[in-house]
């Protein structure tokens, strides 16, 4: 029996440039306790279509046409029927949602508890204290939650996680018929991820609901649902069971996605490259970490580490943990943003902390960084031009600044007549943070230091971003120390990999032997954390995740580096 | 706890003392001698002074300006602390202190009564600005209405002053009182006051609500594209409580901050609406001092500012945790 039948529906948004048509001719139904999964790129139009059926779309979008059934309703089951008040009652009592953004989806100056129970009362009516105490209890127990501490917090005082466990106990207490998951696990980390992701399964097969979750991982989608509907533009190009998707996708759009995730041990998607050019030799290496640790007050982000790079060669080496084991902290540290507590960072033998104004000017133009966010990246008011052309003539380089932009864009495979003269809000997340890797580029760095670069854009596109990032090694000799949370990623582009686990190094090698064949409790638990677009490979359930978490916990004290081989030019040491 | 309410007080301090220096420090930088001025002012009234010379060491001592300049400002900041600002030289010799005094319940009064009301008026407008629920009609109005903000408050008095009061009669033109009534706790006096209170304080709202109006609005925007308000939208909640609750709730923080900013420039008065107004406030009072280099007011009305402003934000800081859990004491 299915819950929900959306057919033939229509989404448009009119806008100053004419009307948008963001969903045309969708039709597709949910049954009851099956898990239907959305993908596609963003403005596939796929949150929108599932925002539908809650009459809940940004503005100034409007159903065109189409019917939207929920087939629990009395009488007219079309809920674009609906009166506004016979709407917000079918809200979460009958169609539940769970927000994308885990930081950010509860309302930061209530208590945990009070933000079930006004659900509850706003659906139910007023009741005793005792009686929403003990909904309140229920709903946070059901997602593994302790009721008696986290009921009495405020959001900001959890963890990612452990807010969208919150957002999915709100979902599901008041059992609706359909639970719709937007994208709900891509602000976490792999481990976190599995443990959200089978805590919302468990959920929703305890009380019968359909589920549609929305998304662009192609790997999760794998692990999580029984159907697939791919949107392209608006367009439902495909549907069907997930095995018939992964294992003989008919459309090619389909196909695409698929082949764009990254695989541990599968095809790589980098350039193939002659032999690098080599960067200039030195005496002394051109980062060397000395001993270098950081404590923020009791908290230590980063235990006592050394390394050395040396720059002749150019190399990739990764540092993969998940958030909060310290590995943005060695970012910041070798960036200088950060004083190390205790050790030194060395650039070329001089150390950074203690440069003057013109050491510290030539530092930073060597070494450039490339951060997560590429919406925060730019300043809104300039052009790209301005953007890519001023540090160019601060660091005071030499030439056309003109032909040098051209250049950048063009080797991270951006059309320059087609962004430089544009602002950045006028560019999608991908464009920008290529332009990110382009104004790197272009002041000729001897190091990059990207820290989660590709996690923000969709799927499809980190592949690429990636593979220009790969190049400025390869065919501009540039070293990259690449800060990441996804292995499989890492696994493919790196030379040398470390795991970081609470601040300390738990396993390093070269990435064919850490990732492909971990040998640290820690690093094969975010190996098998990760969701493959495989389904004959087991991602485990619930209690799984929740086991692996307690082992996790079980990892304490100092743990030794478990050392997995050497590559010239590096070498790595604790303390 | 301890270590947060001690790091304040320590703070409240400072920025007390800090002001209350620099406002012994800046006349000081002033060509005018006070007690020329003195003499000026009573040459101008009698003529020529016999004995000028010796008046004027006279006067020179009587005010201490012989003394060392640690000494002069040692005594000020004892007499500062004990809020005895010295003698009025335009009204001599009536004590600063007790100008004040007198001054400062009008100008409280009716100063606080104008904020709280252009705060609430301000912000309430302000979110329904953005409010997707908001009557249509008023989402025009509320702009529009905008165009008072531009005014300045002496011509929204005097039209305030001609609409309802030479014309409709029904507030008095001027003044804090009425003549026929006895100040004191009464409850006609009670009810003058207030009823005279409503013209100025009006003529203020106008001028200022739509300070917090946009600034609300802005602060809206954010709030409404929150994923928090989203979610709230998809529990189902009713309108108005999500307005409140998800929305204002979370909006009106900074602006708080604003309105502790706020409460020390009122003492200061709006000038211009207690003059027009004849009302006997700290407003009047300032400006009479300036128009006649009444220095000593002028630095006791300067440290009272200072002193509001520096406890408003204080209270605000003593209060903010309670409003917004993510300030926790001592973080």
């Amino acid at each position: 029996m299915s819950v929900l039948d959306i057919k033939n529906i229509h989404i448009d948004f009119p806008t100053s440039k004419g009307v948008v048509h963001a969903v045309t001719d969708v039709t597709l139904s949910v049954e009851k306790g099956r898990r239907i999964g959305f993908i596609g790129e963003s403005g596939s139009g796929k949150t929108t279509t599932a925002l539908a059926a809650m009459r809940m779309l940004a503005n100034p979008g409007f159903v065109a046409s189409g019917e939207v059934h929920l087939n629990s309703l009395e009488g007219d089951t079309n809920v674009l029927h609906l009166d506004e008040e016979g709407m917000r009652r079918v809200r979460l009592r009958k169609i539940s949602y769970i927000p994308q953004g885990a930081m950010n989806s509860l309302n930061p100056v209530m208590r945990i508890e009070s933000q079930i129970w006004d659900a509850v009362v706003a659906h139910e009516g007023a009741m005793e204290q005792s009686a929403l105490l003990e909904r309140s209890n229920t709903a946070l127990d059901g997602v593994g939650l302790d009721p008696k501490v986290v009921g009495r917090l405020y959001p900001h005082e959890l963890s990612g996680g452990m807010k969208q466990r919150v957002c999915i106990a709100i979902g599901t207490c008041l059992t609706p018929d359909l639970i719709i998951a937007d994208e709900p696990t891509s602000a976490l980390d792999v481990i976190t991820q599995r443990h959200v992701m089978q805590t919302l399964r468990e959920m929703q097969e305890k009380i019968g609901a359909g589920l549609i979750l929305i998304g662009h991982d192609m790997g999760l989608m794998a692990q999580s649902v029984d159907d697939i509907a791919v949107l392209k533009k608006g367009v439902l190009v495909e549907f069907g069971p997930v095995r018939r998707i992964i294992e003989g996708a008919e459309h090619p759009y389909t196909r695409e996605l698929i082949s764009s995730v990254p695989l541990v041990g599968g095809e790589s998607f980098l350039h193939a490259q002659a032999a690098p050019p080599k960067g200039e030799k030195l005496d002394v290496p051109l980062l060397e970490l000395d001993g270098v640790g950081k404590q923020y007050g009791a908290v230590t982000a980063l235990h006592p580490m050394s390394f050395a790079l040396d720059g002749e060669e150019p190399k990739i080496i990764s540092i993969v943990g998940q958030s909060g084991s310290g590995k943005s902290t060695m970012g910041s540290l070798m960036l200088g943003f950060n004083d190390p507590t205790t050790g030194s960072v060395n650039f070329k033998g001089d150390d950074i902390n203690k440069m003057n104004a013109a050491e510290r000017l030539e530092f930073r133009k060597q070494v450039q960084a490339v951060f997560q966010d590429p919406y925060a990246c730019f300043n809104p008011f300039y052009r790209v031009n301005h953007a890519l052309k001023f540090p160019f003539e601060n660091f005071g380089m030499q030439g056309d600044v003109d032909a040098a932009m051209h250049e950048a864009c063009e080797a991270v495979g951006l059309d320059p007549s087609l962004v430089l003269g544009r602002y950045p809000h006028q560019l999608s997340g991908g464009q920008r943070q290529r332009l990110i890797v382009a104004r790197a580029l272009m002041l000729s760095p001897k190091l990059l230091i990207a820290d989660e670069p590709v996690s923000m854009v969709d799927a499809s596109l980190r592949a690429t971003i990636l593979a220009n990032i790969h190049d400025l090694k390869d065919k501009h000799g540039i070293s990259i120390i690449y800060i990441t949370h996804d292995l499989a990623t890492a696994y493919h582009v790196s030379d040398y990999v470390m795991v970081l686990y609470h601040g300390h190094v738990v396993e390093a090698g070269p990435p064919k032997d850490v990732i492909g064949d971990p040998q640290h409790a820690y690093t094969r638990l975010l190996i098998d954390s990760i969701p493959w677009p495989d389904l004959d490979r087991d991602w485990g359930d619930a209690g799984d995740a929740r086991a692996a978490l307690d082992a996790l916990a079980q990892i304490g004290g100092t743990p030794e580096t478990v050392y997995r081989g050497d590559i010239p030019g590096f070498t790595l040491r604790q303390g | 706890m301890a270590r947060y309410l001690a790091n304040r007080v320590f703070t409240l301090f400072l920025t007390v003392f800090i002001a209350a220096t620099l406002i012994w420090i800046i006349p000081r930088l002033s060509p005018v001698n006070p007690v020329d001025a003195m003499l000026g002012r009573m040459a101008s009234g009698g003529g020529t002074i016999e004995n000028s010379g010796a008046l004027l060491d006279q006067l020179t001592e009587r005010f201490g300006f012989n003394d060392p300049l640690i000494v002069q400002y040692w005594l000020y900041i004892k007499n500062t602390l004990t809020f005895d600002f010295g003698l009025s030289t335009a009204s001599f010799p009536t004590p600063v202190a007790q100008m004040i005094a007198t001054a400062l319940p009008w100008t409280l009064g009716l100063m606080l009564l104008a904020l709280i009301l252009t705060f609430i008026i301000g912000n309430l407008l302000g979110a329904l600005m953005v409010w997707e629920h908001t009557p249509r009609p008023w989402k025009v109005v509320i702009p529009a209405a905008m165009v008072f903000t531009s005014m300045p408050p002496i011509l929204s008095g005097l039209l305030l002053m001609y609409v309802f009061s030479s014309t409709l009669g029904w507030f008095p033109l001027t003044g804090a009182y009425g003549i026929r009534v006895e100040p004191g706790w009464s409850l006609d006096f009670i009810g003058s006051v207030a009823h005279h209170g409503i013209l100025p304080a009006m003529s203020i709202v106008l001028v200022t609500f739509g300070f917090w109006a946009l600034g609300m609005r802005g602060l809206m925007i954010t709030v409404q594209g929150e994923d928090y308000t989203v979610l709230a939208k998809a529990k189902g909640l009713r309108k108005r409580y999500i307005l409140y609750k998800y929305m204002i709730r979370n909006a009106i923080l900074p602006q708080i901050t604003a309105f502790a900013l706020k409460i020390g420039m009122l003492v200061a008065g709006q000038v211009l609406v207690e003059r027009i107004f004849a009302y006997p406030g700290m407003g009047k009072l300032l400006y009479d001092a300036i128009l006649t280099q009444d220095y000593p007011v002028i630095q006791g009305v300067s440290f009272v500012i200072i002193l509001m402003t520096a406890l408003a934000v204080f209270f605000v800081d003593l209060l903010y945790p309670l409003i917004d859990p993510r300030i926790r004491l001592g973080a």
